[in-house]
């Protein structure tokens, strides 16, 4: 069949290292090291997958200055096959919502170039600002079916998709008109560490880099005076809740004292 | 001078520290008690590429020089300081690099990309039971009959053992060692010869040793009852064996030498943060001067050795850029694993006293480092043989034996 994948990624600050703050709270981007947002790794492993099983060819998109792709390349060891990056200072500042604008505009010309587009994959979030809103919005933006929190991708044909999606207390399945985009979760998708040879040659493969002109993106959506999202301040959130600590010497009082808490607070355990 | 290494070099590290911290450092205990590395550890490394890290790229090999091999050993020696990755990786790497040199086309063909696969690994097998720093000891004879040769005796002390001659277990094919054996007596180390042979053929048998530490590889003897390998296993010429081992020695040393460096550090940063949490007479015992001093000694002695192994792999490189010559390189990489070994021993002995009793037990992993790095006291040439090479080659040689 072949399927023509979209992987949308993002480097992030290194989560294995401290993070560093602004004065004003954000994070100092430019002090850390950065790499692949681990969330998107599933969405790579998930698509990496689909085209074992499929064929097909995998195309990664970010939107991130020229320095970060160092941090992207794992995406390419991993076995996408070739990356777009869209870099422009004029994208610097962009919320969501201009960052999803500029990223389906990225999404649209790979997909007029490649003339059919299936899938668009992203993670469900990024680990440094956890919004997951930019798959959702991009659907909305190219007019297309959107899932988010997607499990596992159960089948696929030329022109559905069906998949499993994470709710609250369970899970749906649901069948969708491709093309379409999916925000993988969860943990189905166990991301593959790359061999040293896809390491090496992960720095032969074709990345492309498009400014916004050339993608045809509207300088006055995107950037800081595109979005409509303000910082007023950054603070760490204050924790209500309180613990508390059962103590008994006798293993089978404690147990049934902490189901007793559990039960005061109206949860049943099956 | 640079220490910096290359944004490659850099990612060929991270992928090997994702699959140290992942699959190898939670199961080194489990290495010791079961006398074995799971075979899907293997498996993964295989798959990795870790068996083809300097082999050349026309035989399935990645190609990199010993320095970007050296940072690939110093991530699987932080996953698993028991050092039985790191014996795997070595030993293979250093008498593979060897076989590939001296050997012919068709054992290139045949031995070589295999190895590089990963399909079979390579060994090192001088020692014997009568012969280990005198190898003109050894007795193991190699005799020309037709368009091969017969090799019989025994061969003792020898890593791989039990991963090379089960088939499949490990590697698809098992594996085989880079032999010394006398094909002319009368003319001593003139007259020794190196042949690969395969541990699976059905004249080699092996016996295990039980190995004081780095247990997860096998450790034994093989008896040789006239094994035939066609001439194509000899590596290098008639005559050239022992030249050609000695060369091979000075690989094995240099990746030693950073073997024992890392696992040394490996085992001083653990200690530190047991000692940060350890509280003894009202406060961490990482507080006590005589800890913290003790740490600085040993960590920079180490860091000294870290260095010195380096300049080791940096020798091997420039040996094979034809800007250093043998004698320069052997002396740097014996210097290397003098130093290193005894100041791993040291630092070892060091983080194992603040660790207390619990220091003193299996499930401890600096005390599988401790009994990892004290097996290089010998292999690979005792210290006091590296002390008489360092001192031949700065005295001259008029002045030893």
């Amino acid at each position: 069949m072949g399927l023509n994948i979209v992987v949308l990624v993002k480097p992030v600050p290194d989560p294995k290292e401290p993070p560093r703050f602004k004065p004003d709270g954000t994070l100092d981007r430019l002090a850390m090291k950065l790499a692949l947002n681990p969330y998107d790794k599933y969405a790579v492993e998930a698509a990496l997958q689909l085209k074992e099983a499929v064929g097909g060819t995998i195309l990664g998109v970010s939107m991130a200055p020229p320095h970060a792709l160092d941090a992207l390349r794992e995406a390419l060891a991993m076995g996408v096959d070739e990356f777009v990056l869209l870099a422009d200072k004029r994208l610097a500042g962009s919320d969501t919502l201009a960052t999803s604008y500029a990223l389906s505009m990225v999404v649209r010309k790979v997909w007029s170039n490649l003339g059919k587009l299936d899938l668009v994959l992203c993670g469900v979030e990024s680990s440094d600002s956890n919004t997951a809103h930019i798959g959702p919005q991009i659907a909305e933006w190219l007019g297309i079916p959107g899932v988010s929190y997607v499990d596992k991708i159960l089948e696929v044909s030329a022109e559905a998709v069906k998949v499993k999606k994470i709710i609250e207390g369970g899970s749906m399945t649901l069948l969708v008109k491709t093309p379409a985009v999916l925000s993988i979760a969860g943990t189905t998708y166990v991301p593959r560490i790359p061999t040293l040879r896809d390491v090496l040659s992960a720095r032969r493969k074709s990345v492309t880099t498009w400014n916004i002109d050339e993608v045809g993106i509207d300088p006055a959506r995107v950037g800081l005076l595109g979005s409509p999202t303000r910082v007023v301040r950054m603070w760490a959130a204050e924790v209500k809740r309180k613990g508390k600590v059962i103590s008994d010497q006798d293993p089978d009082r404690l147990v049934d004292e902490f189901l007793e808490e559990l039960r005061k607070d109206g949860i049943s355990l099956r | 001078m640079d220490f910096t290494i290359t944004k490659e070099q850099e990612e060929l590290k991270a992928v090997v520290r994702e699959f140290a911290d992942k699959h190898v450092f939670p199961r080194v205990v489990e290495f010791e008690a079961n006398q074995e590395i799971p075979p899907e550890i293997v498996k993964e490394m295989a798959r990795l590429g870790l068996f083809g890290v300097v082999f050349p790229e026309e035989y399935e090999g990645l190609g990199l020089d010993p320095i970007t091999a050296g940072l690939v050993l110093e991530e699987l020696v932080r996953g698993d300081p028991e050092c039985s990755l790191a014996v795997a990786f070595l030993v293979h790497t250093s008498w593979g690099h060897i076989a590939c040199k001296y050997g012919s086309e068709e054992l290139k063909e045949d031995v070589i990309k295999r190895a590089a696969r990963g399909d079979l690994w390579i060994g090192i097998a001088t020692t014997e039971p009568g012969a280990g720093s005198d190898l003109t000891g050894i007795s193991v004879t190699a005799k020309k009959e037709g368009e091969g040769y017969v090799l019989t005796g025994e061969k003792a002390y020898i890593s791989g053992v039990k991963e090379a001659k089960e088939k499949g277990t490990w590697f698809k094919d098992g594996g085989g060692h880079v032999t010394l054996a006398y094909t002319d007596k009368t003319k001593g180390h003139r007259g020794m010869t190196l042949f690969f042979i395969p541990l699976t053929d059905p004249g080699i048998t092996v016996r295990l040793e039980k190995e004081f530490g780095r247990k997860g590889w096998s450790f034994g003897s093989f008896t040789i009852n006239e094994v035939k390998v066609p001439e194509f296993y000899r590596i290098g010429d008639e005559g050239k064996g022992f030249y050609i081992a000695m060369e091979g020695f000075d690989h094995a040393r240099a990746y030693i030498a950073l073997t024992c460096a890392v696992a040394g550090k490996r085992a001083l940063e653990i200690a530190a943060e047991y000692t940060k949490q350890r509280r003894a007479f009202g406060q961490p015992i990482a507080k006590f001067q005589g800890v913290q001093f003790q740490l600085a000694e040993h960590w920079s002695r180490l860091e000294a050795a870290h260095a010195l192994a380096y300049k080791a792999l940096w020798a091997l490189k420039m040996e094979q850029e034809g800007k250093l010559n043998r004698f320069e390189v052997t002396k740097i990489a014996a210097s290397a694993k003098l130093f290193a070994v005894e100041a791993a021993k040291a630092a070892l002995d060091g983080a194992m006293r603040w660790m207390g009793a619990f220091a003193y037990t299996e499930e401890n992993p600096v005390a599988l480092a401790w009994k990892a790095v004290k097996s290089y006291d010998w292999a690979e040439g005792s210290l006091d043989i590296m002390r008489l090479i360092v001192a031949r080659e700065v005295l001259g040689k008029e002045y030893i034996g």
